[in-house]
């Protein structure tokens, strides 16, 4: 259903050749061209119906320029030959209204390239494109039917199942001489439902995963049974009194947390002041057990990659180790702007070392613990590190859960939630690419009524 | 058609495309082509060093049978490959007698958002000489101001729907927005903030007035920061003040209320048509027909006009926003609520503009009202749980209320509740409403469109606030 002709991303490299080379013609110093093109098919099914059916490939072109020194960034989804050569035309020209910064200009060719091979980081599953539109419509059936047989289905008045999958191929040219090209499949099921209690409340919950290979994938009675077990965590909620409490912080909701550092620590935030991590590299911003690591070569990454946004070849990095912050994330630009060397613009996996006890066991030992299941709503302020959260969870007493809740905000400070970091559980979750086990916090500020 | 141009269409290639859409006997179909046109301009750290531009084209088809839907699209719009899509979305229908497509005429539609100087004649230039004196003005408002960083925007979007009861519908949104950002320093601490304002308007929406008060904004809201501080924690009397405040409603009651949710059975507010769920004196619009609006729009994306639909009328919940196939399944008239992010995304029941009516007490009866409270100025983001009604919003800056009066400021912070309980205790409307000019985005089921929101002041008696104990 796309413009442009082939199968193969041979006909992605000559698009993103011909464009780099009409870039240039047109005026432009240094042009860097991705194409891609993707194929996406979603399915949901509820009450024993499809209830929505998608699919669409998809075929777009960017492109960023350097004329004069002068930087600009360009997309479009109208690759024909007439209009994309009015497109950069255009660019090229809005381009050269604006004010030169040489920090713009591309890396040194020779420091680009695929940092790990496509066979190691595995990413793209050829069982792809054998999936048929049938072999999907009864996954979805499956995975209907394993909701429909759990003990309680009578008190579900509602549940929605969806499954997609897609594959994506992109090509990458420059005019510091990076050629790249990459192809992914991405596959993701999910069960959404919801329950009634007395009172007309109805708390919904979902279970949803995702990874670059089907076979990944949990089975579909996990999925039915983990929805439900979130969704009873959700009856009969409500706020318990304000005050510090530990926290566990379970592993699939930990990226919310650890997200807090993500802003503070990025090239744009501390060349505009707006970092509550400025000058802190080197310096203990934690506990000495708290350590994370951004790593984009692992097999099977949701967040791995070959190459960053400057096409430097993607290497695993220290973040914090031991409570001591390592790194920040600096694009070339940034790096070049605050006269630091450059790291990478963007995190790929978030890696945080499981420890040696399961949750059940931590849980055990605590008096008095909030467990901290999802959140809701919230937000940071990236200059003093302050930050407030909504969220939903447990109360757990000596490993009993003793009360669901809900309407309860947490919040704190950058740099202080890594010093109250106590301990992580042996159970990293590996669909996301934030990999953390679940963590403990002492003394976290709640507060309810 | 003029605008059949713009997408190079014929009529006999748009009634090829429905009647593929409708081959296998679906109860009805839409086709949605979109142009797109996006330039962008932004000055840090004393240049303006970035510009963007972004072309999208394309056609989304939607196949209809009873609640269930196909979709497809592409960004090729040769005949080709758009019946190809028609094809594949089709497939949702089981096979059947195929419904004709009747003759398509045009349907004029009110003009909500009229362009006195169109962003296709407003060169680069003028673009960079704006946002660098924008910055100008931001610096010399203050000595305490260390970095700003200025940005404009604009969106042309140009969309024709056509319907297979033969309705089409050509609409041109213009959206533009811009916002300043400022860091400032102030004994040895910084702080940051930033305003911004989104109109459906040409340049003309820039002028110094309007200019003035967003670069005052964004100076006023990062220096209070220097003297507020972490509110209290816990259940407390909350005021909201006029205008943003709106994102309460659009979280706590706006997308309960929006239909597929009712329909599926998975909103709080289910099954509460015709009841109380609010005092009298509340009464709450959606309301898509604000001249200029954000929100606003001529034709929602299934070609229906967009209408201001009360949904809270004096405390009595009166409608759901409804597309199509929610308007059937209540068997009531769609309220023009069905958009869409893009031709890659299908239609949903959705808000446009969300406030709240005026009520009878002035801002200043409210605070004096309160004995110890918080009011809340500016805010960032919310989020809700549908289901069970929990919602929250996010805090940038307000007040301590003690004995009557605003006293300490305070920032950053979380406050939360429970939709159908907060809204059983709206105790005062004030009458002063105001329609937010801030750049608002929606987000459900991964798609974004742009909203408006607003509100009185309004006196909640308690909901919990994130704060310090």
């Amino acid at each position: 259903m796309s413009g442009a002709s082939g199968a193969g991303s041979s006909s992605l490299m000559n698009a993103a050749v011909e464009a780099h080379d009409l870039a240039r013609t047109l005026g432009a110093d240094e042009v860097s061209v991705s194409v891609s093109r993707s194929s996406e098919i979603s399915l949901q099914r509820r009450a024993g119906k499809l209830e929505q059916s998608q699919r669409a490939t998809s075929l777009g072109l960017s492109v960023s320029l350097l004329v004069g020194d002068r930087f600009s960034s360009h997309s479009t989804s109208d690759l024909r030959p007439e209009a994309l050569r009015a497109f950069l035309e255009r660019a090229v020209d809005a381009t050269r209204a604006l004010e030169p910064e040489a920090e713009r200009r591309q890396a040194d060719g020779a420091l680009c390239g695929r940092g790990t091979p496509d066979e190691v980081l595995d990413q793209n599953d050829s069982t792809w494109s054998a999936l048929s539109a049938s072999d999907r419509g009864e996954k979805a059936r499956e995975l209907e039917a394993a909701v429909d047989a759990l003990p309680h289905r009578n008190r579900i008045i509602s549940a929605t199942v969806a499954l997609g999958d897609s594959s994506s191929e992109s090509v990458r040219v420059m005019t510091n001489g990076f050629v790249g090209e990459h192809r992914g499949t991405a596959f993701g099921m999910s069960v959404e439902m919801t329950l009634e209690e007395p009172g007309g409340r109805r708390p919904e919950a979902w279970s949803h995963y995702g990874a670059n290979h089907q076979s990944d994938l949990p089975n579909v009675a996990f999925l039915a049974d983990e929805a439900w077990k979130r969704a009873e965590q959700r009856l009969a909620s409500g706020p318990i009194a304000s005050g510090r409490y530990p926290m566990l912080l379970e592993n699939h909701a930990a990226g919310r947390i650890l997200g807090v550092i993500g802003g503070p620590l990025s090239g744009s935030e501390l060349h505009q002041g707006r970092s509550c991590l400025a000058g802190k590299k080197g310096a203990v911003i934690g506990s000495s057990k708290f350590s994370l690591y951004d790593d984009p070569t692992i097999p099977r990454g949701i967040g791995s990659r070959p190459w960053d946004g400057d096409a430097f070849r993607a290497r695993p990095m220290p973040v914090v180790e031991s409570g001591v912050l390592q790194n920040y994330y600096l694009s070339l630009y940034y790096a070049r702007k605050l006269g630091m060397d450059p790291t990478s613009g963007g995190r790929s996996n978030w890696v945080v070392p499981p420890g040696q006890r399961s949750v059940a066991a931590i849980l055990k030992d605590m008096p008095k613990c909030i467990v901290v299941t999802g959140f809701l709503g919230g937000n940071g302020n990236g200059v003093t590190g302050d930050f407030s959260y909504g969220i939903q969870g447990m109360l757990y007493e000596n490993g009993e859960a003793t009360a669901n809740l809900s309407e309860m905000n947490i919040s704190g400070n950058v740099l202080e939630i890594f010093h109250q970091f106590e301990e992580s559980a042996n159970d990293p979750y590996l669909y996301s690419s934030v990999r953390s086990p679940s963590l403990v916090f002492d003394g976290v500020q709640f507060s309810g009524v | 058609m003029p605008w059949f141009s713009q997408f190079g269409l014929t009529e006999a290639a748009i009634r090829q495309v429905l009647n593929d859409a409708l081959a296998r006997g679906a109860d009805d179909a839409d086709v949605y082509f979109e142009h797109l046109n996006s330039t962008s301009v932004a000055l840090s750290d004393g240049k303006v060093n970035r510009a963007s531009t972004n072309v999208d084209l394309g056609l989304g088809v939607r196949v209809v049978v009873g609640d269930s839907v196909g979709y497809a699209y592409t960004e090729d719009l040769s005949l080709a490959s758009m019946r190809e899509a028609a094809q594949v979305a089709a497939e949702i229908a089981a096979g059947g007698s195929p419904r004709p497509v009747a003759a398509i005429t045009s349907r004029r539609m009110a003009d909500r958002y009229p362009v006195t100087k169109p962003w296709e004649k407003v060169d680069m230039a003028t673009r960079v000489g704006l946002v660098r004196s924008w910055e100008q003005m931001t610096f010399a408002a203050d000595p305490r101001v260390k970095k700003v960083e200025t940005m404009l925007a604009d969106t042309q979007k140009h969309v024709l729907i056509v319907r297979p009861d033969g309705r089409m519908v050509y609409d041109y949104q213009p959206m533009t927005r811009a916002f300043v950002s400022v860091t400032a320093e102030s004994h040895g601490k910084k702080e940051s903030a930033m305003a911004n304002i989104a109109q459906r308007q040409g340049i003309e929406l820039y002028s110094d007035d309007q200019v003035q008060a967003m670069v005052k904004k964004a100076i006023d809201h990062t220096m209070i920061l220097f003297e507020a501080g972490k509110p209290p924690a816990g259940e407390m009397t909350v005021v909201l003040g006029a205008g943003s405040s709106g994102i309460l409603l659009h979280e706590a009651i706006g997308h309960g209320l929006e239909a597929d949710f009712n329909r599926k059975n998975i909103s709080i507010y289910a099954d509460k048509i015709g009841q109380r769920i609010a005092p009298k004196g509340v009464t709450v619009v959606d309301d898509g027909t604000l001249p200029w609006a954000r929100g606003s729009i001529n034709t929602d994306d299934e070609a229906n006009p967009a209408e201001k639909t009360v949904m809270i009328e004096d405390g009595i919940l009166r409608s759901y926003l409804h597309d199509e196939i929610s308007a059937r399944h209540y068997k009531v008239a769609p309220t023009g609520s069905g958009r869409r992010e893009s031709f890659r995304s299908p239609v949903l029941p959705r808000m446009r503009a969300t406030y709240m009516e005026n009520g009878s007490y002035s801002p200043e009866e409210i605070i004096a009202s309160v004995q110890n409270g918080i009011y809340c100025s500016t805010f960032s983001n919310g989020q809700v749980q549908i289901g069970a009604g929990d919602f929250a919003f996010y805090v940038r800056h307000g007040y301590l209320i003690e004995n009557g009066k605003l006293t300490r400021p305070i920032k950053d912070v979380n406050i939360i509740g429970n939709g159908p309980k907060v809204l059983e205790t709206v105790q005062m409307v004030g009458n002063d409403l105001e329609i937010d000019i801030g750049g608002w985005t929606c987000g459900k089921d991964g798609q974004s469109v742009p909203v408006s929101q607003g509100m009185p002041t309004v006196k909640v008696e308690k909901l919990s606030v994130g704060g310090a104990a």
